[in-house]
């Protein structure tokens, strides 16, 4: 909530977006969060890292993790294409990857197209979305990218461990 | 008797005879004259009976020339059965040596034919013969009416003799004038009774001579008779075996005729056989013709086949080279749109930028979004293109698919052409076996049928040749029939000779007891000579005794007229014997008719037998069971020529006897010679009665 006043105020009103694709719904994330977009490799598999975590890859010159958001949120996995990518996030002073379908489009929506998400939806899915934009026939999920970060907070942020870890990811749908 | 038969080489015929009967017709002494006539009488029948010897024996020459044509024939009838035989034997063989007998049945049935010919001539020599002997009793019958009319004018003149008698009785008185110039004559009278006393011991002496040889003739013509039968036996036996011969020739003749039918028959089928064939060989030309215009379809369809995969290959390649193709302009279009997603991400990557530079990043916004939309628009076309090459790309899988299936549908069809092509091969060696098989049944057919031809000729040839052996049978049968009544005649002429010798026998025997009365008479002529002798000296009782001669003169004419009837009662005996040999004449010249209508009856019979022999030919059903029935009926043949052959012999010696026999009765005859010399007596005694004044 915090986040949205701030960047409503960011200029004139209207705030950029990056729209992208998973499991045939569009997310929109505000182009601040992220740093740049990339083709997916080859990420390196890292030994111990949880399921969602497909390994790591350098990027500019920095390694970071590549989580794969279909894992993450419970879609079947599909193997990557040309269309997939990976969008570099860096918030809270860490920098991930997020493996999506694809990423293709740049959008500016106004926060009164942010819709708030319906009471049925504020369980588990709705701490990483901060409403639905309505635009024409197209609905598009805002993702709130600091509650997504925050459950990964814990295993990316320290070192990893199997005790350290275990909560966090036990605990997260929790 | 035995002293005429010892001395028969006196015969009256010398000069003595004539002496005596010119000094009796001097004399004519009345008595004298009616005994000469007897004789001359007597003599005449002895000698138509020698004529009618002859006759006979002429007939029996006849018969015996036609018995030996007959045994002729029929050793010729023998030797064709010998030859029927083998032909018989050969038939059963195989039908070429039948062909080769038939040849030699030709043969045989020309030279029966020459046989049926002579035959015929024997025929008309027999009528001939009839003829001469029926002109020779015609002449015999003249004579005989001749000798007649000559005997009923002695009998008139006898007749008037008597008549004159009365005359003679009433001269008496002229003669008794004249009693003494009787007188002396008396003596030279009695003189010349003596004289014919002696004449009259001679003339019965002769005719004792002329009875005996009678009798040997009369002997001779019984064992003639005899022989006669014993011919006529012979020959109908002859002609009971002919019969079977001609029953044989007509069950051949059936047998071979239902032969020829077989083989008409079987000449029929051969035909139709041959046709069958030849339309079987049109067949298989066409056939073959066909099957080779197949087999040219065959090759040209299969060098069709052979270009169509070749096509097919050659469109198989230019299809993968298609896929090729579409599968390098994927990986370009692949290339084209990793592109246009770098652009995109390049584009989004600058609106990020450009966002994060606030409203101096704008305009480069708004590159940034223009890219960003070249880059969808270049993505979506490539996208296109990738579903357009990807249906490409089926289709040329699908291209490709079908090309190897054309091109293994073209291989099997080419090797099911091949296995065509080499069927129609199996066909055209089938074909041609086949026609090489028809060719040789058309040959062998051939074959078959101028062998059933062949056959078939030689059937008709035995069937003509045994009809002609039938037909000679028959005639042979006629001819014998013919001879056997000809014999039968013959045997009753015998018969009638034998009988009117034997008539003639009697009359002989009468005639030498009225030659030997006459002797008597003769005596007592010479006797009453010498009382006239004695009465005579007495001159005065002379007319008394002249009266009384006179009257014993009268007497003597009444028994000389007795004598005449009888001699003319003679006469007609003959008369009627003449008669009955012209009827027995007549009748043998009816034979002879019958003769030539049995030669016409032998022609119808002929005709007869030929359409019976077609009836027979008919019956021949089974060549094989004729041949046997031919073989057997051959032997019986045979048997029967044999029995023919001995008949016929036998009938020879008879024939030949008889004519021996006949040959010395005439020598018999001739040697006694009578029969001239008592015509010649009778010639010179028989006219005198006309000059009885």
């Amino acid at each position: 909530m915090t986040d949205t006043q701030r960047k409503a105020t960011h200029a004139s009103g209207t705030d950029s977006y990056v729209l992208f694709e998973l499991a045939g719904a569009t997310y929109a994330l505000l182009s601040d969060d992220i740093q740049q977009l990339e083709m997916v490799g080859q990420p390196t598999p890292v030994p111990n890292a949880p399921s969602y975590v497909e390994g790591v890859v350098a990027v500019r010159g920095q390694v970071i993790p590549a989580v794969n958001l279909r894992a993450r949120f419970g879609f079947p996995a599909t193997p990557h294409d040309v269309r997939s990518r990976l969008l570099v996030i860096r918030a809270q002073g860490r920098t991930v990857g997020l493996i999506v379908d694809s990423a293709r489009e740049f959008a500016s929506i106004t926060p009164d197209e942010v819709l708030p998400l319906p009471e049925g939806l504020t369980g588990l899915s709705g701490r990483y979305l901060r409403g639905i934009a309505h635009r024409g026939d197209r609905l598009m999920l805002v993702v709130d990218i600091r509650e997504l970060l925050e459950i990964d907070a814990n295993p990316i942020d320290t070192a990893p461990s199997e005790t350290a870890m275990e909560p966090a990811l036990l605990g997260a749908p929790l | 008797m035995s002293f005429w038969t010892r001395t028969p080489s006196r015969q009256p015929n010398g000069a003595a005879a004539p002496n005596g009967a010119a000094e009796m017709q001097k004399r004519r002494p009345s008595s004298v004259n009616a005994r000469d006539a007897e004789h001359a009488a007597v003599l005449h029948a002895a000698a138509v009976m020698w004529e009618g010897s002859e006759t006979q024996l002429r007939l029996v020459d006849g018969a015996l020339a036609g018995a030996t044509q007959s045994a002729r024939s029929l050793r010729e009838t023998a030797s064709q059965a010998e030859s029927v035989a083998t032909s018989g034997e050969e038939l059963a063989s195989s039908a070429n040596e039948l062909a080769a007998s038939i040849e030699e049945m030709t043969t045989g049935a020309s030279s029966l034919a020459s046989s049926i010919a002579e035959t015929g001539a024997s025929i008309e020599q027999t009528s001939r013969s009839i003829a001469a002997v029926a002109k020779t009793a015609a002449e015999m019958a003249s004579a005989a009416s001749t000798v007649a009319s000559s005997m009923t004018e002695m009998t008139a003149s006898v007749k008037s003799v008597s008549g004159d008698t009365d005359a003679l009785v009433a001269s008496v008185s002229e003669i008794a004038a004249s009693a003494e110039e009787t007188a002396r004559t008396i003596e030279s009278v009695r003189n010349n009774a003596d004289d014919l006393a002696a004449a009259a011991e001679e003339t019965s002496r002769s005719i004792r001579a002329m009875a005996t040889a009678t009798e040997q003739v009369s002997a001779s013509s019984e064992n003639m008779a005899g022989l006669a039968e014993q011919v006529a036996t012979s020959i109908e036996e002859t002609s009971r075996s002919v019969e079977g011969v001609a029953r044989n020739a007509e069950m051949i003749s059936r047998s071979i005729e239902s032969a020829a039918a077989s083989a008409t028959e079987l000449d029929r089928s051969m035909r139709a056989v041959a046709t069958l064939t030849g339309e079987t060989n049109e067949i298989a030309r066409r056939t073959t013709r066909d099957a080779q215009e197949g087999g040219g379809a065959v090759q040209r369809s299969m060098e069709g086949l052979v270009r169509v995969r070749t096509s097919m290959a050659e469109s198989a390649t230019v299809v993968k080279a298609v896929g090729k193709r579409a599968e390098e302009i994927s990986s370009i279009v692949d290339t084209i749109n990793l592109i246009a997603e770098r652009t995109n991400l390049l584009s989004l990557n600058a609106s990020i930028e450009a966002a994060r530079a606030g409203d101096a990043g704008r305009g480069f916004a708004v590159v940034a979004e223009e890219i960003r939309n070249l880059a969808d628009r270049s993505a979506k076309a490539t996208s296109e293109i990738a579903s357009i090459i990807k249906g490409l790309q089926s289709v040329v899988q699908d291209a490709v698919g079908s090309t190897a299936d054309a091109q293994r549908i073209a291989e099997e069809s080419g090797r099911l052409g091949e296995e065509g092509a080499a069927g129609l091969k199996r066909i055209l060696d089938g074909v041609e076996q086949s026609t090489g098989r028809i060719a040789q049944i058309t040959r062998a057919t051939e074959e078959q049928l101028s062998a059933t031809q062949s056959l078939v000729t030689v059937v008709t040839a035995a069937n003509t040749q045994v009809r002609q052996v039938s037909s000679a049978t028959a005639e042979q049968n006629i001819v014998l029939q013919g001879l056997v009544r000809t014999t039968s005649q013959m045997r009753t002429a015998a018969h009638e000779v034998t009988q009117s010798m034997k008539a003639q026998e009697r009359s002989s025997r009468e005639i030498v007891g009225a030659a030997e009365s006459s002797a008597v008479l003769a005596s007592q002529v010479r006797r009453a000579m010498a009382e006239q002798a004695a009465v005579a000296v007495e001159v005065t009782s002379a007319i008394e005794s002249v009266r009384r001669g006179a009257a014993n003169t009268s007497r003597a004419l009444a028994e000389q007229s007795v004598a005449g009837d009888l001699i003319v009662r003679e006469a007609d005996g003959f008369r009627r014997m003449s008669a009955s040999v012209s009827t027995a004449m007549g009748e043998q010249a009816s034979a002879a008719r019958e003769i030539a209508q049995s030669s016409e009856d032998m022609r119808r019979q002929s005709d007869q037998a030929s359409k019976g022999l077609a009836e027979q030919a008919r019956a021949a059903a089974d060549i094989s069971k004729a041949t046997g029935n031919i073989a057997k009926q051959i032997a019986l043949i045979t048997r029967a020529n044999l029995e023919q052959s001995e008949n016929a012999n036998a009938t020879l010696e008879s024939l030949s006897e008889l004519r021996r026999v006949g040959n010395r009765a005439a020598e018999e005859m001739r040697k006694t010679g009578l029969a001239n010399a008592l015509s010649e007596q009778a010639r010179q005694s028989v006219p005198q009665p006309g000059h009885g004044k």
